[in-house]
């Protein structure tokens, strides 16, 4: 009864804090908005308008409102899911976005796919082995790739492995004519309902660089998490028991010291999967794959402002309901939230 | 401060010394500190001129990393740009350093309401993905690195204030500020001349580690095109204008890429030594 009490008091404070962010985020775009130089109607009406028509968008938008009627008139539309209109495609921002956004998707669920299956299983051996060769070239490795820049990472693998060594292809999602016919906008999925398997092959082959290359950036912060906090795992009492009551080394680690230490890695990832929607701006640009990513970097070098900040506006968005499911997830899973977050605040 | 003068027996003494690989990564960055301050003055001017009749060169004796494109010293211009990517670096941190000290310290200092306000401010600041966010702004102000320090000065300060606040609260209970208070030392001296600075230490510590993370964003900013324009040296803008030539001259991005790399692993580090130094017990990540 009380830990039902407990639930919804917990579900309510983290629905509060998103719908805080989200409002936030919508403020912070709204405050870019009024810093772009030069005259807001003029921008938003395009290059070329004509005096009636900047007339008609500084109508549409309010802006001979004072600044704060043009402020409450933003946040409607934001409400209503207009995040601005294009100059360069002259369509919403979101219907834009909407259309290519299942790639970027793909791509962060292969990324995370191939992360968590790279860093759990080194994170377990190298906490399990500390100090030992294993763990100290991980920890090398760890340090080296996670200061490197993702964009370069990229450019250079894409430059060995793509028209070097010619394992991957250089670019694109799918090789001319294999691909399925777009039903989803993610090729992979396409190629599924396709029923078509050389195409799926096909566009995993394109995938596997590009979703490598973010797992690998993002694998690093995985596998510290999980290894520091093995670590500490290892060195408690309760492990010493299980020892002693003469478990195996993989039982007790898989069993009883993991799950105890899986739940920063839970946290972790779910922010991991918004960040890597961020750090997709870089990679499917280097890649010239499809996504939210390749979109902004293309509103940029156009100077194609409102898009720009109506994907800034999307992708906060995201995050902030990805850290929510997140938060929502580990509610589920570890029983010891009920006690810890009552009442108290975030640590 | 309490825990290095309370060790001062000989053997902790020998648990504190440099290991080769930290006195490696010390002058790693005193060398690049170095190479940013007095570098720009042993450059040729010929990295700011083309010479089209030289560009795409491999690495050589003349030019120990290639020219660029625009038959540009590849090494010097890296050289160059080493002073405007750690000035800039430099500047976004300590920018927002600021805030975040001030930040911490009103809330900390200031009523529950107000601490409660300042703490939700930061949450959403934390939950937001910073470097899109400083994406937003720069691309809005006009693309341009003057652009991308503010934008990234006005997005980093949620860790530093979150992280002090907490800090500040603990000194806050210690003894001394008891003692203070007893003494009638007013709120505002109290914060600002005892509680702050003996709290301020841990920034120390976070400074290095951010440098490096700064280092990466910016020159990713500049990557997509909203820091530092082309013809700079900066090291992000190096990369976005050699990117077409990757396949036929690796040297062009492949070498201010592991600038950006070596700086931010080595100012990470260097964080990682200081963090050791300070707190014996943690023996490195």
């Amino acid at each position: 009864m009380t830990g039902l009490r407990v639930y919804s008091w917990f579900l309510l404070r983290r629905l509060g804090l998103a719908a805080l962010t989200l409002w936030g985020l919508a403020s912070l775009v709204f405050l870019m908005v009024k810093l772009m130089p030069g005259d807001e109607a003029q921008m938003a009406a395009g290059a070329d308008a004509s005096a009636v028509q900047i007339e008609a968008v500084r109508e549409r938008l309010g802006l001979d409102a004072p600044v704060i009627m043009q402020y409450l008139g933003f946040l409607g539309r934001i409400l209503r899911g207009d995040f601005g209109t294009s100059n360069v495609t002259l369509q919403p921002v979101l219907s834009d976005l909407s259309v290519v956004l299942p790639s970027t998707f793909e791509l962060v669920f292969f990324a995370m796919v191939i992360n968590l299956t790279l860093a759990i299983p080194t994170g377990i051996v190298a906490a399990y082995r500390s100090g030992r060769t294993f763990d100290t070239i991980c920890r090398i490795a760890a340090v080296t790739l996670g200061g490197m820049p993702a964009f370069w990472l990229a450019l250079v693998l894409q430059y060995v492995l793509g028209s070097l060594w010619r394992v991957v292809p250089i670019s694109g999602q799918a090789s001319f004519g294999m691909a399925a016919p777009v039903v989803t906008g993610a090729p992979t999925l396409d190629a599924v309902v396709a029923g078509n398997g050389a195409a799926f092959i096909d566009a995993l082959h394109h995938l596997i660089l590009p979703a490598a290359v973010l797992a690998i950036l993002f694998s690093t912060q995985i596998f510290r998490a999980l290894r520091t906090g093995l670590l500490g795992v290892l060195k408690s009492d309760f492990i010493m028991a299980v020892r002693a009551k003469g478990a195996s080394s993989s039982r007790m680690l898989v069993r009883h010291a993991l799950p105890n230490s899986l739940n920063p890695v839970l946290t972790l990832s779910g922010t991991q999967a918004g960040a890597m929607i961020g750090s997709a701006v870089l990679v499917e640009t280097v890649f010239a794959r499809k996504g939210i990513g390749a979109y902004m970097f293309n509103a940029v070098a156009q100077k194609d402002t409102f898009a720009v900040l109506g994907s800034v506006m999307f992708i906060g968005a995201v995050v902030c309901i990805m850290n929510l499911l997140v938060d929502i997830a580990q509610l589920l899973v570890d029983p010891r939230i009920r006690s810890a977050q009552f009442g108290g605040s975030r640590a | 401060m309490t825990t290095v003068s309370a060790m001062s027996g000989a053997p902790r003494r020998r648990r504190l010394a440099l290991s080769p690989f930290d006195t490696a990564v010390i002058v790693l960055v005193c060398v690049l500190l170095l190479a940013a301050v007095f570098g720009p003055f042993f450059a040729p001017d010929s990295i700011y001129t083309s010479d089209i009749a030289n560009s795409l060169m491999p690495p050589s004796a003349a030019n120990w990393f290639g020219t660029d494109d625009q038959g540009r010293d590849v090494f010097w211009r890296l050289v160059a740009g080493a002073r405007t990517t750690l000035l800039s670096s430099f500047l976004v941190v300590t920018l927002y350093s600021l805030i975040g000290v001030t930040i911490a310290t009103v809330a900390a200092a200031g009523p529950r309401w107000l601490d409660e306000a300042l703490m939700r401010l930061t949450d959403i600041g934390l939950a937001l993905p910073s470097m899109i966010v400083a994406l937003g702004f720069a691309a809005a102000m006009g693309p341009s690195l003057k652009s991308a320090i503010i934008a990234m000065a006005i997005t980093g300060w949620p860790t530093t204030a979150r992280l002090l606040r907490g800090i500040m609260r603990q000194t806050m209970e210690s003894q001394f500020v008891a003692g203070a208070q007893v003494l009638g030392v007013s709120r505002w001296r109290l914060m600002t001349k005892h509680v702050l600075p003996n709290s301020l230490d841990v920034l120390i510590v976070k400074w290095a580690g951010d440098i490096g993370n700064t280092v990466l964003v910016l020159a990713s900013l500049s990557f997509i095109g909203v820091g530092a324009q082309p013809p700079s040296p900066e090291w992000g803008a190096t990369i976005a204008g050699a990117r077409g030539y990757v396949s036929t001259a690796w040297w062009t991005v492949v070498m201010p890429g592991a600038a950006v790399a070596i700086t931010s692993i080595a100012f990470g580090l260097l964080g990682d030594i200081i963090q050791v130094r300070r707190d014996p017990s943690l023996g490195g990540n």
